[in-house]
């Protein structure tokens, strides 16, 4: 749907179908892209890491290990040795992540017109922790991303969007929606979480067993570890050309609640969301050539993920390959969907898939699937689902593809 | 396309209803007491953030002519359609500063397992979309000063692109030890309750036979407080006959709109943050008295933004 007002004039003459009947959106460009994440400091180095098989897991770097049973996570290395953490990490990468998104943009770095939505599990919650035990200066304005993004970038429409997991696709459905509502051509996508010892804390206690490490679908898999990260793209309104640098297009980005339990997913909540995110594409099923799955390691994470692809898809279920990225850069919280994003566009672009490290053997609710293993190149990838489901049964899946005459 | 709001619902100190707003809380009053409100049980585990939204949107359900009460005994379907948006900046800052705490000086087996859900910023909007049956899409703003007023516009604007018919809005802050050190500011100085909206399209609360009780205008983000509030009065042929003025008293300059009568919530209910602008919406329909216009402002030109908001009565009950 488009219309066009500069202003977010409430008087919108639009006609609206049926509540239930929406057509297929239409598909923005994703004309650039940044990351940070425990295994590279770039979406090539990253891309390139996972394909490897590079696991970003460590000890524990910032927190006293003696007070937690789970030792490890998939930290971002960004200390010299430093006894102390140190606040506003999360915002630093934030910021190294668009700046690389504008750059291949062949964008300059002012965003004064230039809407910038960043979705975040855990804002700067990290910060709060240590003014609030150590007394180190943070000032609390800076919880959200807006400050920096303005003293960076100069930005003023910006938005910080706390949704659990699912955050930074929560965040795409809402850049794209300000697209769809001409209120910008341009907008930055975001996402960026740092590990918070609250959180990381209360994983701790609940998980049976504290797990060594993340091994989304496998049988023996016992629970999820949380990662560190910050992944932007540039998304423009695709007018039908092709702008210099496509990477990749936004096909659709379907949210919704389960409106279930605070922290169980729930297999119809996940399960409608897959469909509606097909029917704004304008897709089926089986034209989707790789999944990004959502693949945390939990038990009724990748269960249920697993149920309602056995749902949406049917007997496809076995066709698209099917990858796990947290295997290798941990849970990065909000900014994980944003991640996989990325990476799959990498996947489209080149024919290869990372691996899902640690998979020896799938969990049965996921027998049958084609996850992807080695390191060769496929044939054909043209259309990727990317899953992101959160505590509080935030539920988001984008799907994304790459026209055959896009950038190699 | 045309968003109403159609229902408010308040669980703050001495106010009752819209126009309690407008004049502050006559003598002493007692904080919010979900526990005398809502049924106990069900606000086990849930933190005080949590508690006083439920507190806020539960006559909206629970009315028999309450704006949210209708579809949802007569169209199931209409859950999947209804979206939260809740914002917050404060709202559960002392559940992850203990639980930090209580790491440092013992270990994470001195947690509280079911602190793990008030751990993430959406634990207030999750808990309704549990409570209500909501099945749309449910946002979180923890977007600073301005978040208030960012939360409607994004409630209609996920109306216009057809993401949710209606939606719930929630504006929400509490005062606890963490809040005021972080602040440095007392207990009496803090906003410590909610202010629930709903907004509608206005052809979709028509049908459903809800009156509208104010019309969003025109919604506007920008740099500064003058760039925001002229271009959400650019065209308008008659000024607005109140402005709601933003935390910082310094923002609303004395040169702006100069004819306008100001009314700053923050001296009369506290620093409210995130709920500031939802605050202020329900006021301007306490305020509402002839044809003029409510405008509604936060942020400052020296944060990270300003959003400006302007509302219009509805005469005779229908926009």
């Amino acid at each position: 749907m488009r219309v066009s007002n500069q202003v977010f004039d409430m008087e919108l003459r639009v006609a609206r179908n049926d509540a239930f009947s929406f057509g297929p959106d239409d598909a923005d460009a994703v004309i650039g892209t940044g990351a940070v994440a425990s295994i590279g400091r770039s979406v090539d180095e990253i891309f390139e890491a996972a394909c490897r098989g590079t696991s970003g897991l460590a000890p524990l770097r910032r927190f006293d290990t003696a007070r937690y049973r789970a030792g490890a996570a998939y930290e971002i290395d960004d200390r010299a040795g430093a006894a102390h953490d140190r606040p506003a990490r999360a915002t630093s990468w934030l910021l190294e992540a668009v700046s690389q998104a504008l750059d291949e943009a062949g964008m300059g770095l002012d965003l004064t017109d230039v809407p910038v939505v960043v979705g975040t599990g855990l804002r700067e919650l990290r910060s709060v922790e240590l003014r609030w035990r150590d007394g180190t200066d943070f000032d609390v304005a800076r919880l959200h991303f807006g400050t920096a993004l303005r003293e960076r970038f100069g930005a003023t429409r910006t938005y910080t969007v706390s949704n659990a997991c699912s955050a930074a696709l929560y965040a795409l459905a809402m850049g794209s929606d300000l697209i769809g509502l001409g209120m910008a051509d341009t907008v930055v996508v975001a996402g960026a979480d740092s590990l918070t010892e609250s959180m990381f804390g209360l994983l701790d206690r609940v998980q049976l067993t504290a797990p060594s490490s993340v091994r989304p679908f496998d049988r023996d898999r016992h629970g999820v570890l949380m990662g560190e990260g910050a992944t932007a793209i540039v998304l423009t309104r695709d007018a039908g050309r092709a702008p210099q640098h496509l990477v990749g297009r936004v096909r659709s980005t379907s949210v919704g609640c389960d409106a279930h339990h605070m922290t169980a997913p729930d297999v119809g909540g996940i399960a409608r969301v897959m469909r509606e995110a097909h029917a704004r594409a304008g897709v089926s099923a089986r034209d989707i050539d790789v999944v990004f799955l959502h693949g945390t390691g939990t038990r009724l994470n990748d269960d249920a993920e697993a149920a309602a692809l056995r749902d949406v898809f049917g007997r496809d279920v076995t066709a698209p390959l099917m990858t796990a990225v947290k295997s290798m850069t941990g849970h990065t919280s909000g900014d994980s969907g944003l991640l996989s994003l990325v990476l799959a566009l990498r996947s489209l672009a080149t024919g290869r898939v990372p691996p899902v490290l640690g998979l020896n053997e799938a969990t049965g609710s996921a027998s049958g699937f084609r996850f992807a293993r080695g390191n060769g190149a496929h044939e054909g990838l043209r259309c990727a689902q990317v899953n992101a489901f959160g505590f509080g049964g935030l539920n988001a899946v984008a799907i994304v593809d790459r026209p055959a005459s896009g950038r190699s | 396309m045309s968003p109403v709001i159609t229902g408010v619902g308040l669980a703050v100190p001495g106010a009752r209803v819209p126009a309690d707003l407008l004049t502050p809380p006559r003598g002493a009053v007692d904080p919010i007491d979900p526990a005398t409100l809502l049924d106990p049980r069900g606000l086990r585990y849930l933190d005080r953030a949590t508690q006083l939204a439920l507190c806020a949107a539960d006559p909206l359900f629970a009315e028999p002519d309450g704006p949210l009460a209708a579809p949802h005994a007569r169209r199931p379907s209409a859950r999947e359609r209804t979206a939260v948006v809740v914002s917050t900046n404060y709202g559960n800052l002392d559940t992850v500063c203990h639980a930090a705490a209580t790491i440092s000086t013992a270990s994470t087996d001195a947690l509280r397992p079911m602190a793990l859900p008030n751990a993430s910023s959406n634990n207030v909007a999750s808990a309704l979309a549990i409570r209500f049956g909501l099945q749309g899409a449910n946002v979180t703003l923890c977007n600073g000063p301005t978040s208030g007023l960012d939360a409607v516009f994004w409630a209609a604007g996920m109306i216009a692109t057809g993401r949710c018919d209606r939606c719930l809005v929630i504006g929400v802050e509490t005062t606890n030890e963490v809040v005021q050190r972080l602040l440095d500011a007392p207990a009496e100085a803090l906003f410590d309750g909610a202010v629930a909206l709903v907004v509608d399209d206005a052809a979709g609360a028509a049908a459903g036979g809800t009156p509208p009780l104010a019309r969003i205008v025109r919604s506007w983000r920008d740099g500064d407080v003058a760039a925001s509030v002229k271009r959400v009065l650019d065209g308008e042929a008659a000024p607005p006959g109140v402005w709601f003025t933003p935390e910082d008293p310094a923002a609303a300059h004395v040169g702006l709109l100069p004819d306008v009568a100001r009314m700053d919530l923050t001296r009369t209910r506290g620093r409210a943050s995130g709920a500031l602008g939802v605050l202020q919406c329900a006021a301007a329909i306490g305020w509402f008295t002839g044809q003029a216009d409510a405008l509604a402002t936060v942020g400052d030109d020296h944060g990270d933004g300003v959003t400006t908001l302007l509302l219009r009565p509805v005469p005779g009950g229908t926009p």
